[in-house]
């Protein structure tokens, strides 16, 4: 049986849906018997899903600069 | 996005699109300084706007509109690279000695099994994972610690959600080991968040 360690290895390609027949079956089959490998399949989805809101937001000052980019162009 | 605000936002509303410049800004520019450089990722970004502007009413609202704004700022910085004939700065070697922590070894037995496995995430929102006060600074200095290769793969692929054709083709890295440098970085921010959602410590 596949490892929890090689489950790891193979989660992003879960992920993504991007898995040979036979891995996805390894896979499942797996994560059917490991609550652990299921939690980190779970939390890897979620931490996936928050990286694109990882940066912080501009500020005025640099939204005012490209609006001001934006607004002369737009003029010419 | 709702079908009102986009149509809202296709016609050019300068309000809304300043909201996008807003929340999209700061990932452009971590999107492009692997390419350009910091010094002139500023203005390869602020080009991409300007572009993005021009643009805007053909924007489907297929793809997340990040994935569409980094395709512009990613071919904003690849024709300035080229006209300014410039080496990229992206490479996909260089840190072997990464290899030898890897990620999560330790958290597992001999055999592969886990020995300490992951926490239970409180946590639940997108939003609101990795901007937790204490947690958002430790981030910032993950990312700042982390070789360039594997922070450029994670911006490019996670935080804009650009296909591995966009960013082999940009980088000129192969497609295994563009996963390789995702996996290790994801791996990454995977520990500090479970180390902090088990603590409250980061
Ligand atoms: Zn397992």
């Amino acid at each position: 049986m596949l490892s929890c360690r090689e489950l790891v290895n193979h989660a992003d390609r879960l992920l993504e849906d991007d898995l040979s027949f036979s891995a996805r079956i390894a896979i499942k089959f797996h994560l059917l018997l490991c609550r652990h490998c299921r939690r980190y399949v779970k939390q890897l989805r979620r931490l996936v899903a928050a990286i694109p809101f990882m940066h912080n937001k501009a500020t005025d000052e640099e939204v005012h600069k490209i609006m001001d980019c934006i607004h002369s162009h737009r003029n010419l | 996005m709702e079908t009102d605000k986009l149509e809202q936002l296709r016609s050019g509303d300068p309000v809304l699109f300043a909201e996008l410049v807003r929340d999209h800004h700061r990932a452009l520019i971590a999107l492009t300084v692997p390419i350009v450089g910091i010094s002139e990722a500023e203005e390869v970004v602020q080009n991409a706007w300007l572009k993005a502007y021009q643009a805007i009413g053909s924007f489907a609202g297929k793809s997340a509109i990040r994935t569409w704004l980094g395709s512009i700022a990613i071919n904003e910085a690849k024709m300035q690279r080229r006209q300014r004939k410039r080496e990229l700065l992206f490479s996909d070697h260089g840190d072997e000695n990464q290899n030898t922590e890897d990620g999560l070894a330790q958290r597992f037995t001999e055999r592969g099994h886990w020995q300490h496995p992951p926490a239970h995430w409180h946590t639940d929102s997108p939003e609101s994972l990795l901007t937790g006060e204490q947690l958002a600074e430790c981030l910032e200095r993950l990312l700042a610690a982390m070789p360039d290769n594997q922070r450029c793969i994670l911006e490019m692929r996670d935080a804009s959600g650009l296909s591995f054709e966009e960013i082999c083709n940009a980088l000129t890295v192969s497609a295994s080991n563009a996963r390789v440098l995702l996996h290790r970085a994801r791996t990454q921010l995977f520990k500090l968040v479970d180390h902090y959602e088990e603590t409250g410590e980061c």
